[in-house]
């Protein structure tokens, strides 16, 4: 084997014989995301901002028999409170606009708030509002009180019965325990860097960060396959040929995640892509680093123990 | 013709992948150009229930292509809701209309909606009567019925007319296609309601968990169950639905759902607690075989029953007061003197027979009937079925906390609506493109590109059959899952791809190259599985569409389209 081995040079020599070293970068960075997440919880008692589909917020019905266009009031509203998260919905009764909903995330406790919201909703559809005319409702979380705890609890099941699964299938644990330490940071890194953006979560992101998972196990079952089961060529040369395929996989869909954000109209779609494309490039870290390192000192002690079995034997 | 050409559609998985293709796009049933607007439902005792010929019954398992779909009116064509509804509004009571439909020609008349105002003085009416009298006919005594004339004082009413009654169809635009759309992208039904006493925080979330499941059991699973509350402090539920109609939403909110079941005085069982079983299976569920439908002053009447199991509890309590009844004989049978009486919310909802043989015993299994009219036969089976749905639905759910009353129901627009879709289209053929040039870049070949962007394709037209196939809601979750299933379908794709180059340079088998780019897709698409399974039967009501639709599309992909790609690769690539 050893006359095969073509010689590694630059970043390929630096990737084979310091995976130890740069195991450090993952395990850094998932210390640090956990840091922030913390620091978030104390400071805000909720581990992520939540946009009005997952707190809740102002609510005004109007009722008016006029025809308003909906899309441009919607306009109108987020230009008058560019920080707000604003959307307008109409309320139809037998096939004709009798009024529409504003929903928005503002505190609902002070007064001069709701005031000016109805004051701007006026001037925005050219009519004054009177008293009757509107009903004011604060709305809470559309997914109840009990939503994330029981997704927390649901998660972590769900990683127990992946690692499950894996270890029955490569017959090994370390393999299982790697894929799901690589599922978690990919998760808790992503939340870390989505917080550090202020981006409001919406229930679309909390499916964002879900979908993170199907992809990070794509990544980690085609590497683990590569390293523990295939007996062609080198460990390094297993090793690459992953990458390449790798990559290819990651790169497919970061285009295609980058083209859907540029063009998307939509702020639900645009969530998802960003949470995507962050969690792309944090699972590339998590896969080709940590994953590798992990496996690999794996293989090392495995090697070391047939060598001292057979020395022995 | 090309001999790889007539390799690919001769090979097994191929013709797969078509079949596939071709039974999706069946129940998909596109058609772009379906005209007029569909009836969603029909109320009762509207002018439109007693259509003849009657109208089929629409239930929300209807697809939505099979739906009766209003063309025309009288010799008016409708093409549009808006249409409908202004044309219906300048109709006349008491006239014959023609609704012409795609399934034919109803006639039906419209009615007037009148009300009548008691006035404070009275009137002199003159009324006739059927007395009994004693007469004596050909020197015997009889009883004799006689009619006569007397002058009463009554209050003075008055009928005014209010102009035509509803005639009781609710329509929307056509669909174009069987796929559902759900809550955030065709809107719903919103409904606020107001608990009749404010309640601490955990009672609330007690009463919107009760309210979710009551509408899950029901049937309808596409909805937002949330708190709401206003200036003054009052406490509200606001729930928003898709796909339900007014009525449904009604009958089962309003009703708090406090089941009794007594003998005499005493409660022998309450439902929630003490009911462990309700059956809703067709062998010990539907109308009634022993009584069935028949008609009573001009009206159709159906029965139902259904049964039920009742805790060992409940059965030893109804055991204890039969034990103190007599046993009356009738000529129907023995009965115990006390009967069962079912009330719900406090009003008796039916009387049942305890046979005498019952007397003392723990029996834990019980028949619920009941009974509902209706015009037409059609009709009141209809009404019968969806009014032992509710019953079933309050016993299996349990009552409700607290009573509610419904202060505002309203038809609301979606979230995200018709633009959404379209946008969401385009990106869709987008982010295909991109992926799909991506794969150019490191292939540098067609062969790889073009057969990566036709499975795409199938795999989302396949899912989208799929879903129209069981009647499942597209809503935002779905979208997500649909995302996903693509993206790791492309992924996979890839390395197989990549599997099937490398095997050809080192001159492996095709059964192995298959093997090693079969080994990982499948430990992958199990662990996925088993991930998004724990999340389907642990998770709310988000994750649930997510996981579902992954699980779905993630198997469509390892069953049906990647072995046909793997094909496809392998005689495209084959020298």
């Amino acid at each position: 084997m050893a006359e095969e081995k073509e010689v590694l040079t630059g970043w390929k020599k630096f990737y084979d014989t310091q995976y130890k070293k740069l195991l450090w970068l993952p395990f850094l960075m998932l210390v640090i995301a956990i840091f922030l997440i913390s620091l978030q919880y104390a400071r805000t008692g909720d581990f992520l901002y939540k946009d009005i589909s997952l707190k809740g917020g102002l609510t005004i019905t109007v009722f008016l028999e006029k025809d308003i266009d909906i899309g441009a009031l919607n306009q109108e509203l987020q230009r008058a409170y560019p920080d707000q998260e604003i959307t307008v919905r109409s309320l139809d009764s037998l096939g004709k606009q009798i009024g529409f909903i504003v929903d928005s995330d503002m505190d609902g406790s002070q007064e001069s708030n709701i005031g000016a919201l109805v004051l701007s909703v006026s001037s925005a559809i050219k009519t004054p509002l009177a008293q009757d005319q509107y009903t004011i409702e604060f709305i809470g979380s559309s997914l109840g009180a009990s939503f994330f705890r029981e997704t927390i609890v649901a998660v972590l099941f769900a990683f127990a019965f992946m690692g499950l699964v894996v270890i029955l299938y490569f017959r090994v644990a370390i393999p299982s325990l790697a894929v799901i330490l690589a599922a978690f940071s990919d998760i808790v890194v992503t939340l870390a860097i989505v917080n550090l953006m202020g981006i409001r979560l919406s229930t679309a992101g909390i499916a964002a960060f879900l979908m993170l998972i199907g992809y990070s196990v794509d990544t980690d079952i085609l590497l683990s396959t590569k390293l523990l089961k295939r007996k062609e060529g080198t460990l390094m040369e297993r090793l690459i040929e992953a990458t390449k395929t790798g990559m290819t996989m990651t790169a497919t869909t970061l285009v295609a995640s980058v083209l859907a954000l540029i063009f998307s109209e939509s702020e639900v779609i645009r969530q998802i892509m960003i949470i995507l494309i962050i969690g792309l490039l944090v699972d590339i870290i998590n896969t080709w680093i940590q994953n590798v390192g992990i496996l690999r000192i794996y293989l090392d002690r495995k090697h070391r123990q047939a060598v001292h079995h057979e020395s022995q034997g | 013709m090309n001999p790889k050409v007539k390799k690919l559609f001769t090979n097994m998985r191929v013709i797969i992948l078509l079949v596939a293709l071709l039974l999706a796009v069946v129940a998909i049933r596109p058609n772009f150009w379906n005209e007029g607007i569909a009836i969603r439902s029909i109320l009762p005792n509207s002018s439109a229930s007693l259509a003849q010929p009657p109208f089929s019954q629409p239930n929300p398992n209807t697809p939505p292509m099979s739906r009766e779909r209003i063309i025309g009116i009288n010799n008016q064509p409708i093409l549009a809701v808006a249409e409908y509804y202004d044309y219906v509004e300048s109709l006349d009571s008491n006239r014959t209309i023609q609704l012409i439909t795609n399934k034919g020609s109803h006639t039906l008349i419209t009615q007037e909606n009148t009300e009548t105002i008691v006035y404070n003085d009275t009137v002199r009416k003159t009324i006739s009567e059927v007395i009994t009298v004693n007469e004596t006919i050909n020197g015997s005594l009889q009883e004799v019925n006689r009619t006569v004339s007397r002058v009463v004082e009554v209050p003075r009413t008055e009928v005014r007319s209010l102009g035509m009654k509803d005639i009781g169809l609710r329509v929307y635009e056509a669909p174009t296609t069987n796929i559902r759309k759900g809550l955030d992208l065709q809107g719903g039904t919103r409904v606020l309601l107001q608990p009749e006493e404010n309640l601490e925080p955990q009672d609330m979330d007690f009463l919107l968990s009760n309210i979710k499941e009551r509408l899950n059991v029901y049937g309808l699973s596409d909805l937002i169950v949330r708190e709401a509350g206003d200036l003054s402090g009052n406490q509200f539920v606001m729930v928003e639905i898709a796909g339900a109609n007014e009525e449904e939403v009604k009958a089962l909110l309003a009703k708090q759902g406090k089941f009794e079941g007594r003998i005499g005085n005493t409660t022998v069982f309450r439902g929630g607690q003490d009911i462990t079983y309700v059956c809703r299976s067709a062998d010990c569920a539907g109308i009634d075989p022993r009584r069935g439908c028949g008609t009573s002053d001009a009206q159709w009447v159906c029965a139902f029953s259904f049964s039920i199991a009742l805790s060992p509890e409940a059965a030893q309590r109804q055991a204890d007061s039969t034990s103190q009844l007599t046993v009356v004989s009738s000529p129907t049978g023995s009965y115990l003197s006390e009967p069962l009486t079912l009330f719900l919310d406090g009003q008796q909802v039916d009387q049942l027979n305890i046979a005498a043989d019952l007397k003392g015993r723990a029996v834990t299994e019980i028949q619920i009937t009941g009974s509902r009219a209706g015009a037409t036969n059609q009709e009141a089976v209809y009404n019968t079925l969806n009014d032992m749905k509710r019953l079933q639905t309050i016993l299996i759910t349990g009552s409700l906390p607290v009573k509610l009353e419904i202060k505002k129901i309203d038809a609301i627009s979606p979230m995200l609506g018709e633009e959404f879709i379209q946008n969401a289209l385009l990106i869709g053929l987008l982010a295909v493109l991109g992926a799909v040039a991506t794969i150019y870049v490191r292939y540098r070949k067609l062969r790889i590109a073009v057969p990566i962007a036709i499975t795409m394709v199938s795999e989302l037209i396949i899912l989208l059959g799929m879903a129209s196939l069981i009647g499942w809601n597209l809503d935002l979750a779905a979208i997500a899952g649909i995302i996903i299933a693509i993206g790791t379908g492309v992924d996979h794709q890839i390395v197989i791809t990549d599997e099937t180059l490398r095997g050809q340079n080192i001159f492996q088998s095709w059964k192995q190259r298959f093997k090693n780019a079969f080994f990982i897709i499948m430990g992958s698409y199990f662990t996925l599985v088993v991930a998004m399974a724990v999340l389907f039967f642990a998770g709310a009501g988000l994750l649930k569409g997510f996981a579902l639709t992954t699980v779905i599309g993630a198997s469509i992909g390892v069953f049906i389209t990647r072995p046909a790609y793997s094909a496809i690769i392998e005689i495209l690539l084959h020298d």
